[in-house]
């Protein structure tokens, strides 16, 4: 559990420095206007070195590690028979996953 | 390029300091950017959620690697900090930039008020013996989530503290510990040290349940949390490992300072 939150964490940073990086090398400003996140493009923003495509896996990184820590949680208590926290674990992922679902309904 | 180190550098203090602190960093990260750079108060709470998720993972990391933060009471939380967090982020879009301007210089002004107090002391964590349903193996649900040397209690009012402490995180940036650590330490009879580090175990889940639907609102600009988050996880680093030597006193002195500018400035914009 601990291992998964700092890989991830120092991951998701390490992703956002490059973006930074790529940033400055490209002259971009914080302050220009940002493209917005679309699913769509990021892998071709990785490829073409954009420094958007690697902030926002970095950011997605960062949101997403919490949660493949709770999913790491659920498997550990459900091999050791913990039904309680198992329960309270896919609560967790239940409204995680809700919020998911409410960003795509509100995106469209 | 000037304008990115500034943001850096902003970043990196407010790390610092929310580290030296016990603090998440968002009660600065979110002036930081509106004041000092301009942004838009929405914007700025939506970054100033990555922010927090980001410096609370590696803190929390290590805090289950020495076992100070409790897993099972923190997890059982965070399933309704969470639902508070995700509940605000629906309703924070909705409330006026005043209004969010006045509940942040509302805050503010309560942490300033909190630092100059001092901290609260286990001396209100009582060890008490409730009546709770017996697992099979005659545990009860309290049992298994307290710790060596205490017992959890009064677990309904803590899950409608961390409901609460949810909406605040998700309407305000913060990571909400300025909640949770009370709620846990003096209603729950769990030891300070583990309060707070269960807190910081608690924020990623929880600002991530509305860092989503910021995400979704466009509340979030990849410009400004690249700088940001990098100097805020560089300074909670920095913070976490030359705390030992920091007088903390005069910090918290100077924080509250700040706290109070903040609110000041904060006001202004709520009242127009």
């Amino acid at each position: 559990m601990a291992r998964i939150l700092l890989i991830g964490t120092y991951l998701s940073v390490a992703l956002i420095g490059i973006g930074v990086l790529l940033m400055v090398a490209t002259g971009v400003s914080p302050l220009d206007a940002a493209p917005p996140f679309d699913p769509a493009r990021l892998a071709s923003e990785i490829v073409a070195g954009d420094p958007e495509g690697f902030l926002w896996l970095g950011i997605i990184a960062v949101i997403a590690t919490p949660s493949v820590r709770v999913a790491a949680s659920l498997v550990g208590y459900l091999r050791d028979g913990e039904r309680a926290m198992a329960f309270v674990s896919v609560g967790i992922l239940v409204v995680i996953a809700t919020s998911v679902v409410l960003a795509v309904g509100l995106e469209g | 390029m000037a304008t990115g180190l500034l943001m850096i550098a902003g970043g990196t203090a407010a790390g610092a300091f929310g580290s030296l602190l016990g603090l998440g960093g968002g009660i600065l990260i979110v002036p930081l950017l509106t004041l000092g750079f301009g942004l838009p108060l929405r914007e700025a709470v939506g970054v100033s959620l990555v922010s927090v998720i980001a410096t609370s993972g590696a803190a929390a990391g290590v805090y289950l690697q020495r076992h100070v933060a409790n897993l099972r009471l923190g997890m059982t939380l965070e399933l309704f900090t969470a639902l508070g967090a995700l509940a605000g982020a629906l309703v924070a879009f909705a409330i006026p930039d005043q209004v969010l301007a006045g509940l942040f210089a509302a805050l503010s002004l309560y942490i300033a008020a909190t630092m100059l107090r001092g901290r609260p002391t286990d001396a209100g964590a009582e060890v008490v013996l409730d009546d709770v349903p017996t697992g099979a193996d005659g545990a009860t649900t309290l049992d298994r989530m307290s710790g060596p040397g205490y017992r959890v209690r009064n677990l309904w009012p803590g899950v409608g503290g961390s409901l609460f402490a949810g909406v605040v995180s998700a309407v305000l940036g913060v990571g909400g510990g300025i909640v949770k650590v009370p709620v846990m330490n003096l209603v729950m009879g769990v030891p300070l040290r583990v309060a707070t580090a269960t807190s910081n175990l608690m924020i990623g889940v929880t600002a991530s349940a509305s860092a989503i639907i910021y995400l979704s609102r466009g509340g979030i600009d990849p410009y400004v949390a690249g700088p940001t988050v990098l100097g805020v996880f560089v300074g909670a680093t920095i913070g976490s490992r030359t705390a030992h030597r920091v007088d903390v006193r005069a910090l918290r002195l100077l924080f509250a300072a700040v706290l109070v500018y903040t609110a000041w400035q904060m006001l202004g914009r709520a009242l127009g």
